[in-house]
């Protein structure tokens, strides 16, 4: 045993993600971290259908599929009546898509998290509507391609900074984590577990179908994303406190980028652009990590 | 205990006796004192529960939903626009077979803005599996809140009871306020077959196919249809207890009537004293008023009007394109009926306007002159 | 109201024949187990062993990603039997190989090659501290086996034909087993208690020694013909000379004549200037012998110090010994005073076109001669086969070698050869190597009347079959992102004061905790740690643990994404198309 990740496997094989899909493996072991003590809500995303049909679940753990902008509504009540029902320890997940964090649930999250409930909310993020067919959402990062941003005109904007929004909510504990760094990835969510009030964990799951990249690159590029400091490992505690929590050497973002066919139309200078957005953000956060503050 | 209590307080009231585990609500006017006076409560300790202060009535109900899979008993409140707001969610406490109970104070929809009652907003949520129960006065407020639990918790369905702006939820009667102990001997603890439990972990609400989606949603029509035995045998009950009953619908004067109104809510209590009025100028007039509106009680309407040449419904909502909601509805029921009464539709009353007995003889003297109702409603005590 | 309803037998489809069968919402009553999602499958992965850069690279045929493996998970007596496995020797390889699994191994672009040599030795002492013996494979056949030669190709040969049931007597002309390992080898690089304890190994299988027994001399080759089989390994007992003027002189020495002398504790006066002329490990070992005895010593190398065959190390530390070195001069002649020599003189060279080894061909530079001068010249030139060993038989060498075919059989009926007789001079790693072909050869040949499936001379021969993939696995093979440089550990040596005045072992060997440190570097090319990436990473739950080191995937589920293979720091795995695709 190499990986310091509880062994108990709480995800039954015969779900429906498609192969290599980063969500699937995020699930598994987020829920080996949690353990089965566990309710997990799911709101419209992939993993509503990835879970399984009616009468089956991949999930051994209660499981409750919500409505869309639910996530932290959903949570609330689950984790007010639990306590009712005298299992205030049991940890509850509320487990989302980008879509439905940084759009159209982002309401009901930031109503939840700014009252403080009690619960873990996680986005799998794989950075468009990729359950409808590959749509933009505020998490598409600048340049990308996607259905509704297409060669012609892609992403024109960046990427929401979800993290920043939620650390600004002052909650307890913020983090980033990646399937590429499955232990990190546990200790946060475990970390998350032990702590009291509301949680954010931002994972970034690839999508092979949606990002036009090879499903057993999967990991590999969810590396390369840390790697590149495209989407860059660390946690902020009460909203104040960073930390880094992984910092391998550095790589050229053209090694994210160009293993994804959603960014081949990019230009050269579009490719700098990126780079230097991404330089600026990861001085930004060493700042911010340095400064304590 | 007798209390004067405006309409929303009777309502608190009734939420605190029937121990509710978790309310979870966002203000909105006419509906703010019942949630106001809930919180007073869980801050007071008198009731044991989870407030949760959400940011909205789309997540009201959907942290209920959440509760409830959890086997909370939960309930909010809302009014209008919130209950709009809410409309996926209902669909889904239902679809999810969730005894959610849901106050709705009758409010009109903007724009423009208007606060007054109407009855557009909860007869809008007609397809969304929510058993719908109007109320006439505060301690049927009350009462029809205790029922309510009761009936949810039975059928596997939610319940919205709804009493009309300001002319309940505002105004103080005296209400007779049961005791915990009382209320406790009708309603028992919350305990579902299923709930959200490590102990016996399973999912809920997932990705149903075709294959099984029609049984699934037959479910709950048939839910609906014993809801209509079960509304009747738990109102019946609850006199028992109680001393009072309600019935599914209530027929005024109607034995013999040739003539009859039909209303919903407060507009029934200025009826009645207009049915009083015209039967003692010798006209064979009786009022039905409707309690129950889903599931629709189609037999004991269409046999207590089976008699009756002429119906007048006063409908205080309109489905535009329509017409009256109940009127259709009524309509609808009473199809199969081989001797049918002509049915005239009143839209009156819209965003608060006042029908007063005045409004309600202007109505009945239309019926008296008229033989068949005109295509399309009749739009009352309007501007030509 | 309905109870919840009993789960169905797990895997299987749930049918509902009723609308009764149904719950009244969607509740899940079964695990997704019944939906086989390997059915949309069309790449399988699957482990596949493939061959370390190290085993591929040792002559010797030692399986050294799997005996380090061993070592890495602290099970010393297994990781010491994996290694004797292949070669029988591995407290002389682990201190005098000049170790090509090293300048192979795929941790160079990481920190630096692991020190596979000093895991060797490390579990060699182990073995030896421990008293850990081989054992024999097979029961006995009774069928005999002569072996001419008891250098490392004839113990090899001797070891490897015992443990397969064989009934082996080794013939040794000289008093004592060992050959170049005991005579040329001198004991601050190879301590003779080592090698004793490695040849009591050979001798506790069974094996006989005859010593003094010297073909050509005192063993004729009818006293063989007994025997079901004869393997000759007599090694190149002879020095080549210099081929000048004057090297007859008192003071000028073969080498291996002078290494062999000091070896048996003879006292040797080398004077206070030795000259040493060549540039391969006996030359290098003659300097630093001599050293030792208290002279100065320069090494006088016709080409360039690069193109030194002599290991790299040694070099080195006959320069930190003291050792000087004159390249690119050629010796013409001995510089004579009376009978005696007094010095050298020299041919500058320079270096020019290649030659047929692919080094550049040192040419003379005209009018650039010197002369050196010397109370010793040692001329370690290289040595050649000694013909008259093979007087009596019918074996004609040729080009200085015995010629034999992949099952190392000579011309003549039952006579095998190898070592340096047969391949020329080589390292004692190729010389094990050479005794195990014959060795397995003798056996089939024995067994089966056939000598079939032996791999081509120049590839090492395995006693244990292999099931790995023959593909090596490259530095491009590896999953760079797992592999930290964690850099090679320092070595530690006897301080060179101390070395110049004796004869103990100048490498000192690793601790426990270093080499256990140093195993668990090791990057196991191409063969399973058991380090679970395959597994963390599934997404479809379909990899399992099946023991150590050994995981299953579950093709009922596997959908094929290939993360797992693409993950695999080691390349373990493989892919390949699904049938009927």
């Amino acid at each position: 045993m190499s990986y310091a990740i509880p062994e108990r496997e709480l995800l039954h094989p015969g779900h429906v993600a498609c192969p290599g899909c980063g969500a699937a493996i995020a699930m598994r072991l987020a829920l080996k971290a949690l353990g089965d003590d566990l309710v997990v809500i799911i709101v419209a995303s992939c993993w509503s259908i990835i879970a399984g049909p009616f009468p089956y679940s991949s999930l051994q753990v209660p499981t409750l599929h919500s409505a869309f902008e639910t996530g932290g509504s959903a949570a609330s009540g689950v984790k007010a009546a639990l306590r009712r029902r005298g299992r205030p320890d049991t940890t509850v997940m509320a487990w989302a898509g980008d879509g439905g964090t940084f759009d159209i649930g982002f309401q009901a999250l930031s109503g939840a998290v700014e009252r403080n409930e009690d619960f873990i909310y996680v986005c799998y993020d794989n950075e468009a509507y990729m359950n409808t067919g590959i749509q933009r959402s505020s998490a598409t990062p600048l340049g990308a391609w996607t259905t509704t941003t297409p060669v012609a005109s892609p992403k024109d904007t960046p990427k929401k900074d979800m993290v920043a929004i939620m650390a600004a909510h002052g909650i307890p504990y913020t983090a980033t984590a990646s399937i590429g760094y499955p232990e990190d990835l546990v200790r946060k969510l475990q970390k998350a577990a032990s702590i009291r009030g509301s949680k954010f964990i931002h994972i970034l799951s690839p999508c092979p179908s949606g990002w036009k990249s090879e499903p057993e690159e999967t990991v590999k590029i969810a590396r390369l994303a840390v790697q590149s400091r495209i989407f860059p490992l660390y946690e902020v505690e009460r909203g104040e406190r960073y930390t880094v929590t992984v910092r391998p050497p550095a790589v050229p973002v053209i090694e994210y980028l160009r293993r994804q066919g959603r960014f081949n139309h990019l230009s050269v200078a579009q490719i700098e652009a990126i780079q230097a957005n991404a330089d600026r953000a990861w001085e930004r956060l060493l700042e911010r990590a340095e400064s304590g503050a | 205990m007798r209390k004067v209590l405006m309409g929303n307080h009777a309502v608190s009231y009734a939420v605190r006796l029937a121990r509710a585990d978790v309310v979870a609500a966002y203000p909105i006017t006419p509906q703010t004192q019942i949630v106001e006076m809930l919180s007073e409560f869980c801050a007071e300790g008198s009731l044991d529960a989870s407030f949760i202060k959400v940011e909205s009535e789309h997540s009201a109900m959907a942290a209920c939903i959440g509760a409830a899979s959890a086997g909370a008993r939960a309930f909010t409140a809302t009014s209008s626009h919130g209950l709009l707001l809410m409309h996926e969610m209902l669909h889904w406490a239902a679809g999810a077979r969730l005894p959610i109970v849901l106050v709705n104070v009758n409010r009109a929809v903007g724009p423009g803005w208007n606060v007054w009652t109407e009855q557009t907003d909860s007869l809008a949520q007609r397809d969304t599996g929510l058993i719908q129960i109007y109320c006439e006065s505060n301690q049927e407020a009350l009462d029809s809140v205790l029922q309510a639990f009761r009936l949810a918790e039975t059928v596997r369905l939610p319940v919205m009871v709804v009493l009309d702006a300001f002319i309940l939820s505002h105004t103080e009667e005296p209400v007779d306020v049961p005791s915990q102990e009382e209320v406790d001997a009708f309603l028992a603890r919350y305990e579902p077959a299923w709930r959200l439990d490590p102990a016996d972990p399973r999912a809920f609400n997932m990705l149903v196919p075709p294959e099984h989606y029609m049984e699934l949603r037959l479910l709950i029509q048939k839910a609906m249809d014993d809801a209509l035995h079960v509304a009747a045998e738990v109102d019946a009950e609850y006199g028992r207890h109680f001393g009072r009953s309600y019935g599914l619908v209530e027929a005024y004067r109607l034995d013999d009537a040739e003539l009859a109104l039909v209303t919903a809510g407060a507009s029934s209590g200025t009826a009645r004293v207009v049915i009083d009025e015209l039967r003692e100028q010798g006209v064979p007039a009786g009022l039905l008023r409707l309690r129950l509106f889903r599931p629709f009680p189609a037999e004991p309407v269409s046999h207590l009007l089976a008699g009756v040449r002429k119906v007048g419904v006063i409908d205080r909502n309109i489905s535009f394109g329509q017409g009256g909601i109940f009127a259709a509805e009524l309509k609808a029921a009473l199809y199969h009926q081989p001797q049918r009464p002509q049915v005239f539709d009143f839209v009156a009353g819209l965003g608060g306007r006042d029908i007063t007995p005045a409004t309600v003889r202007g109505i009945v003297g239309y019926l008296l002159e008229h033989d068949a109702p005109p295509t399309g409603p009749l739009w009352w005590e309007v501007k030509a | 109201m309905k109870s919840a309803p009993s789960r169905p037998a797990v895997g299987e489809p749930i049918v509902f024949r009723r609308l009764d069968d149904l719950p009244p919402l969607p509740v899940s009553l079964a695990p997704t187990l019944a939906n086989k999602t390997g059915t949309w499958r069309y790449l399988r992965p699957f482990y596949e062993e493939k061959t370390s850069p190290c085993n591929h690279a040792c002559p010797a045929g030692s399986d050294i990603v799997h005996w380090i493996r061993a070592l890495r998970d602290g099970e010393l007596e297994a990781a010491w039997r994996t290694l004797i496995a292949e070669n029988p020797l591995p407290g002389v390889c682990g201190r005098v190989c000049p170790h090509p699994c090293e300048a192979h191994c795929n941790r160079n672009a990481f920190g630096g090659a692991i020190a596979i040599h000093a895991l060797e030795r490390y579990l060699a002492d182990e073995a030896a501290a421990h008293g850990w013996r081989p054992a024999r494979l097979a029961a006995g056949h009774g069928r005999r086996v002569a072996v001419v030669g008891a250098g490392p190709a004839g113990l090899a040969c001797a070891y490897h034909l015992a443990r397969l049931g064989h009934v082996v007597t080794v013939h040794e002309a000289e008093a004592e087993p060992g050959g170049l390992l005991r005579h040329a080898i001198p004991p601050y690089r190879l301590p003779r208690n080592v090698l004793d304890w490695e040849v009591s190994n050979i001798e506790a299988l069974g094996v006989r020694f005859v010593l003094g027994s010297r073909l050509g001399d005192n063993l004729s080759p009818d006293e063989l013909r007994g025997v079901d089989a004869i393997f000759l390994a007599p090694g190149q007992g002879r020095s080549r000379p210099l081929g000048v003027p004057g090297e007859e002189a008192a003071g000028v020495v073969s080498g291996l004549g002078f290494l062999k002398r000091v070896a048996r504790g003879e006292r040797v006066d080398v004077g206070r200037q030795v000259l040493v002329v060549g540039g391969g490990n006996t030359a290098i070992d003659a300097a630093r012998t001599a050293i030792r005895l208290g002279a100065q010593v320069t090494v006088v190398y016709r080409r360039s110090a690069s193109q030194m065959p002599a290991i790299a190390e040694e070099v080195e530390a006959a320069r930190a010994e003291g050792v000087e070195f004159r390249f690119l001069a050629a010796p013409v002649a001995v510089l004579l005073d009376g009978g005696r020599v007094r010095g050298l003189r020299c041919q500058g060279m320079r270096l020019g076109e290649p030659d047929a080894s692919g080094r550049e061909r040192p040419v003379p530079v005209p009018g650039a001669e010197f002369e050196v001068p010397a109370d010793t010249v040692i001329a370690a030139v290289g040595q050649e086969l000694d013909e008259r060993t093979f007087e009596g038989m019918d074996l004609r060498p040729e080009a200085g070698r015995i010629r034999i075919d992949e099952g190392a059989a000579t011309a003549l009926g039952g006579v095998f050869a190898g070592g340096d007789a047969a391949t020329g001079e080589g390292t004692v790693a190729q010389a094990i190597g050479s005794g195990k072909r014959a060795a397995l050869a003798i056996d089939r040949w024995l067994r089966t009347g056939r000598v079939e499936g032996l791999p081509p001379l120049g590839v090492a021969p395995h006693a244990i079959e292999r099931t790995a993939s023959p593909r090596v696995v490259g530095p491009e093979d590896l999953n760079a992102d797992y592999i930290e440089a964690v850099p090679r550990p320092a070595l530690a040596e006897r301080p060179v004061e101390l070395r110049r005045s004796g004869f103990e072992e100048v490498n000192l060997g690793i601790p426990a905790e270093v080499a256990l440190a140093e195993a668990a570097r090791c990057i196991s090319c191409g063969v399973c740690t058991g380090c679970d990436t395959c597994y963390i990473f599934c997404p479809d739950v379909s990899v399992a643990r099946a023991g150590p080191c050994r995981y299953t995937i579950n093709y009922d589920y596997c959908k094929g994404c290939g993360i797992c293979v693409h993950e695999c720091p080691r390349c373990a795995m493989s892919v390949k198309e699904e049938e009927g695709q």
